[in-house]
């Protein structure tokens, strides 16, 4: 699928950049590209590895599994030093380890996968309505009439929407006893609060036209 | 290149692994490469495999020994400052993905909010279902559009109305025409609270006409378009207002 936002992969003549800034921010990306690809190549094959870079401006960034300095030793001396169980232990527990935390960064990049096809989603929604409905469209496209006619539209909403909050909020006093305390935030929030994800805390999804004629129910 | 996304753990079958070894070495070789000429930086690998007792190194014997002892010529806090391992890099990589997440998120959740400030310029009803959280930020999201359009029509007014198009004037027109007979037969039967309500209620429902797809010189404006607030018409907003005097 083409992405129109950038101009995608281009050839680059494999030469020194001439431009500084450039260089610069190659350098970055590329290392770090290459220091994830050292890091795959260590857990998939568990093989040893060490990776030693200086950047443009003389400082060293490294990798190494395990560490950088075994490897740089091991290269040195040239003899496969005798190992013995202690060594295996800790070697075993590093491992797991590491796989652990491969599992929890997997995990992490498909939510990210997940949240990014949603936001895709959700801005296809907003084209398509924008397309119906004028008063979807970005401010500064508006006339000056529309923008009063909206203005008085979105002052209504606010409205609406302290009313309903004032709704929300007097129906949890009613229900309880007139003091303000512990027991009325607690009404509130029914559930325990989702910090990581606000979209779990809302209920705003069940009434969301998606536009594919998901909840029909408002609208 | 590849067709199947690979897991990120040990490859158990041996074959496989090897093979994965094979292909992916070559490739990182590569990159450390490019990396050095295009930015015309000294590098160097080294990787110790059970497949060769030699460990494989880029560029050459000479290169990896020359980067070396550039390196051990560091003092020690250089040296250490950007080393990482498997653990710490991985631990990077996951905050770095975190905090993408939540940014996604955040965005996300504010393109929704939106949405539903858009349907409930037209559907009250939508806002029933939500919860404080919810119309807390949904309050938030309509003051700054207030504000954006209250910008927007300072700016216009200066630069002269010269911006309206002709379907504007039929707008303002057709308000009247609409408006005016409703509230006369209705003013002297309901208080002035309710009044406010139905001239809400009015404004949503000529709101809600002109959103309907009508052409752009609003040709449709004829003898359908008289207000009945609380009227069926499809409009489900009506219930959000709902008078007892007026069932």
């Amino acid at each position: 699928m083409e992405k129109k936002s950038s101009m995608g992969r281009q050839k680059i003549p494999m030469s020194k950049i001439p431009k500084k800034n450039r260089l610069q921010v190659t350098f970055s990306k590329r290392r770090a590209g290459v220091f994830k690809k050292a890091s795959e190549l260590s857990t998939l094959c568990g093989v040893d590895i060490a990776l030693i870079v200086f950047s443009p401006a003389n400082k060293a960034f490294s990798f190494g599994h395990p560490n950088v300095d075994s490897i740089i030793d091991r290269f040195l001396v040239r003899n496969p030093p005798p190992e013995p169980c202690t060594h295996r232990l800790v070697e075993a527990h590093r491992n797991a380890n590491i796989r652990e935390l491969n599992m929890k960064l997997t995990q992490v990049l498909q939510q990210l996968e997940i949240e990014k096809k949603h936001g895709e989603v959700l801005s296809e929604i907003r084209k398509a309505s924008r397309a119906q409905r004028w008063w979807e469209a970005p401010v500064n496209e508006l006339g000056l009439h529309e923008l009063q006619q909206l203005k008085v539209a979105m002052e209504e909403l606010k409205k609406t929407v302290e009313k309903q909050a004032n709704k929300i909020l007097m129906g949890s006093f009613e229900t309880q006893s007139p003091s303000l305390g512990e027991n009325n935030i607690n009404r509130l929030e029914s559930k325990p609060v989702d910090e990581v994800n606000p979209a779990a805390n809302s209920n705003v999804l069940p009434f969301y036209n998606w536009g594919y004629g998901h909840c029909q129910e408002l609208l | 290149m590849t067709r199947k996304k690979v897991k990120l753990a040990y490859i158990p079958n041996d074959s496989a692994r090897k093979a994965t070894f094979k292909k992916r070495k070559k490739g990182l070789m590569k990159k450390v490469s490019e990396l050095s000429t295009l930015c015309g930086i000294e590098a160097c690998a080294i990787i110790f495999s059970p497949y060769d007792a030699q460990p494989e190194i880029w560029p050459s014997p000479m290169g990896v020994q020359r980067v070396l002892s550039q390196f051990k010529k560091m003092p020690e806090m250089e040296q250490s400052k950007k080393m990482v391992n498997q653990d710490s890099f991985l631990r990077q990589r996951i905050a770095k993905a975190n905090e993408q997440l939540k940014r996604q998120r955040k965005d996300n959740r504010e393109k929704e909010i939106t949405q539903v400030m858009f349907q409930g310029l037209t559907a009250g009803k939508v806002l029933q279902g939500l919860n404080m959280l919810d119309l807390n930020d949904l309050g938030w999201i309509v003051d700054q559009n207030l504000k954006e359009i209250s910008k927007r029509i300072v700016m216009l007014s200066k630069g002269g109305g010269s911006s309206s198009s002709a379907t504007t004037v039929q707008y303002s027109s057709s308000q009247e025409e609409t408006t005016a007979p409703v509230s006369a037969s209705q003013g002297e039967k309901c208080s002035g609270f309710e009044q406010m309500g139905m001239e809400a209620m009015q404004k949503q429902q000529w709101f809600v006409d002109l959103m309907n797809p009508q052409d752009n010189n609003m040709g449709g404006f004829g003898g359908e378009e008289v207000m009945f607030p609380f009227g069926d018409g499809g409009s489900t907003h009506s219930s959000l207002w709902s008078n007892p005097f007026y069932p």
